[in-house]
């Protein structure tokens, strides 16, 4: 329990004295709660989620670093390795790969990887997923660049 | 099936007094070398022993400590051949790497020592260097965050491989470390720890499986070549290594798990009621119709449309059942009663006999303690005639001659039924293999019967003449039955189940000296309880007795005779055709 605080306290520390180092990333700690976080990660460049943010909800466990924290999206977002409706993602550094070396900051790196390297194979979206599955490239592209559009860019007018 | 077991002692225990405790020991040691698939019991006290030879093998081989070479071989699932094999295909590298085991070229592995601070990469903290900890694969973090990841690891139950805590480094951490760090702060799980890596052993390997007994003896048994084989733990339960039910040889694993299913829901019977029965509306209980007119009377006095089912009364009277119209499906209810009742009568024909033997075998071993009597009073009389260790000799015989028959009877159910290999046989084919086997099971039949029928007489009333006759009877019937038995088994093997081309089927093979039980291992032989029971039985598995009366020039005196067919006995256990202790004379004349 202390353990895990003393951690994010400094992951706090460090997220505030490097807030410029990523741009993509924008890491912000709930204000009462030390085990809630929010982030907002730039979809990346040359893919369908390019020009939206998207806001990430973590709820860090109390054996944090050892266990992982749970992350899932709060916007929506068409892609194979994330639930449509409840956000939830499948990534094995979430799961069994889980490192204590990981922090919040890296995790979201590896969740702006993850949209650009979707895993068809093992979808929890399984219309997204069947598209790429079926080569169906424009079409998963067309799809996923609209809600990206709906759901992750600020509205105009 | 235990109780044998148990029993056994008692009865070899008065008959064999006269051995001498050297001799046992010669012959036990005799006993484990000897054999191709020898049994050993693990109790709790050998298990690191047992894991010895294994963990030296590899440690000796690849020049390793000894917790590498355990964590090779969890990884392996301790099977040192199939590691020694990767070693040649994918080299030391691979093999290392795929189990996860680290070696760093430099020796100083031990950097805890250095003075200097080090941030520790979990927790983000400056630790004094004598609070960290380096593992083999060379990442380095503090103490308190090893142990809380330790902890955590083993209280997922994840003891056996627990995992460096660096990103993507997939090294098994030292256990030496662990537990070091571990019994800090949780002597408890520090001992749940080691526990879970000694009992890998057995978890992990499928040459060794817990004895199965309820309440559980604490027993391990390791087999060494075979596992398709059946054992009896030291504490008595003889089991089938395989699947850990009853020993059910000839029957295969499958063919037992499918026959006792059948055998305790009666599904048959169930289906047969379906079939030919309806519920009487009134007390609920199956009534079959057994007139032509289709309004039916229960025994409790209500009647009612065997049609519809509905009570008379109120929807039918007894002058009138009329106004169904049911009849239009007869013809195909009878074809479904008719197939449900002749599969029915297949299996009751299997059925019945299988309990016939298995009834007949539980009544002959109350026969134990007659015989047990009948042999005192005829030791206390006054005779030339000293050693009747035939008798329980043939006893024993009877016993395991009547198991595999009555195990025959279930394999032959599901050998030439539809169930399991309806697409594996033309009818003909499979007419023809029946009817093969039939004979054979036909033929130990009979035998197995006369055999029974000769340890009903009154012997201890005999003249010695008759006794001598019988003593003859008995030793021609064990050598047959034995002899058929094999003959059963190989037919079995070879005719029946090594010709299937889609299924495999494996079978415990014939064991002539009854079902083997498992010896303590080298390490763990140190109570003298132990040696004599391994000793009593190991004589109880051999004919030796019988020897000396065959020849009544003698060859020797019945401790001489015993000994040395003991000795052959183990070669023996790989199944050749005859009984090995009975001189040649006696199997020529069969």
């Amino acid at each position: 329990m202390q353990a895990s605080r003393a951690r994010l306290f400094k992951e706090y520390k460090e997220v505030q004295r490097e807030k410029t180092a990523d741009p993509d990333i924008q890491l912000v700690c709930d204000d009462s709660n030390i085990f809630k976080w929010t982030a907002l990660v730039k979809g990346p460049s040359e893919t369908p989620y390019d020009g939206g943010v998207f806001q990430l909800a973590f709820s860090v466990p109390e054996q944090y670093p050892l266990q992982p924290p749970q992350v899932r999206f709060l916007t929506k977002i068409f892609h194979p390795n994330v639930h449509f409706k409840t956000g939830e993602i499948c990534l094995d550094i979430l799961k069994n790969a889980w490192s204590p070396a990981w922090t919040l900051q890296s995790v979201c790196r590896a969740i702006i990887a993850l949209m650009a390297h979707p895993e068809a194979d093992s979808p929890l979206n399984c219309d997204s997923g069947n598209l790429l599955r079926s080569g169906d490239i424009r079409g998963y592209q067309s799809m996923a660049r609209m809600y990206t559009r709906l759901a992750a860019m600020p509205k105009k007018g | 099936m235990e109780d044998y077991g148990s029993s056994d002692e008692d009865i070899y225990s008065s008959d064999q007094e006269s051995y001498d405790g050297l001799e046992n020991e010669e012959a036990d040691s005799q006993w484990g070398s000897s054999t191709g698939n020898s049994c050993k019991v693990i109790t709790r006290e050998s298990l690191l022993v047992a894991q010895r030879e294994d963990l030296r093998r590899v440690m000796d081989l690849l020049s390793l400590r000894e917790h590498h070479a355990r964590t090779l071989l969890i990884h392996y699932r301790w099977d040192v051949e199939r590691l020694f094999a990767i070693l040649v295909e994918k080299g030391k590298t691979c093999l290392f790497a795929e189990a996860g085991v680290t070696i760093l070229e430099e020796v100083d592995v031990d950097s805890s020592v250095s003075s200097s601070t080090m941030m520790c990469g979990i927790c983000i903290e400056e630790v004094a260097g004598s609070e960290v900890t380096k593992m083999d694969c060379g990442h380095c973090f503090c103490n308190d965050c090893w142990t809380e990841h330790f902890i955590v690891k083993i209280k997922e139950g994840q003891s056996k491989r627990i995992r460096c805590m660096a990103h993507k480094c997939f090294a098994i951490c030292d256990e030496a470390v662990i537990r070091k760090l571990v019994s800090k702060r949780h002597p408890d799980l520090a001992e749940k720890f080691d526990r879970f890596l000694l009992e890998s052993y057995i978890e992990d390997n499928k040459m060794v499986k817990w004895c199965p007994s309820i309440p559980h003896c604490g027993n391990a048994i390791r087999v060494e070549t075979d596992e398709f084989c059946e054992v009896e733990c030291s504490c008595g339960l003889q089991f089938c290594f395989s699947c850990l039910s009853e020993a059910h040889s000839p029957c295969s694993c499958w063919m037992w798990e499918l026959w006792t299913k059948k055998c305790r829901d009666e599904s048959e019977t169930v289906n047969w009621i379906t079939v030919h029965t309806k519920p009487c509306p009134k007390c609920h209980k199956p009534v079959e119709k057994n007139g032509g007119c289709n309004l039916v009377s229960c025994i409790c006095g209500q009647a009612f449309c065997w049609l519809c089912g509905g009570a008379t009364g109120r929807d039918h009277t007894w002058s009138s059942i009329a106004g169904h119209s049911c009849g239009r499906y007869k013809e195909d209810q009878e074809k479904k009663s008719e197939r449900a009742k002749r599969d029915l009568y297949r299996y009751m024909h299997y059925h019945n006999r299988y309990k016939a033997h298995t009834d007949s075998f539980t009544q002959e071993s109350r026969l134990r303690e007659t015989i047990k009597e009948k042999v005192a009073n005829l030791e206390s009389r006054d005779s030339r005639l000293r050693d009747f260790s035939w008798v329980t000799n043939g006893l024993y015989r009877l016993f395991r001659s009547r198991r595999a028959l009555s195990f025959s009877y279930p394999f032959a159910f599901y050998m030439f039924g539809d169930d399991l290999f309806k697409d594996e046989m033309t009818n003909e084919e499979k007419e023809i293999k029946q009817h093969l086997f039939e004979d054979q099971q036909q033929q130990l039949e009979a035998n197995v019967e006369k055999l029974s029928k000769v340890f009903e007489d009154p012997f201890d009333g005999f003249e010695e003449t008759e006794i001598m006759d019988m003593r003859m009877q008995v030793l021609n019937l064990s050598v047959v039955t034995d002899t058929l038995c094999k003959k059963m088994y190989e037919c079995i093997e070879t005719d029946l189940l090594g010709a299937l081309q889609f299924s495999s089927h494996n079978i415990a093979p014939y064991q002539s000296k009854g079902i083997e039980r498992a010896t303590e291992l080298n390490g763990g032989r140190n109570t003298k309880a132990n040696n004599n029971i391994t000793c009593q039985k190991a004589h109880d598995q051999t004919n030796g007795g019988s020897i000396e009366l065959v020849h009544p020039s003698g060859c020797g005196t019945s401790d001489e005779s015993g000994c040395s067919s003991r000795k052959r006995t183990r070669k023996d256990s790989g199944g050749s055709f005859f009984d090995l202790n009975l001189p040649a004379e006696l199997i020529d004349r069969n």
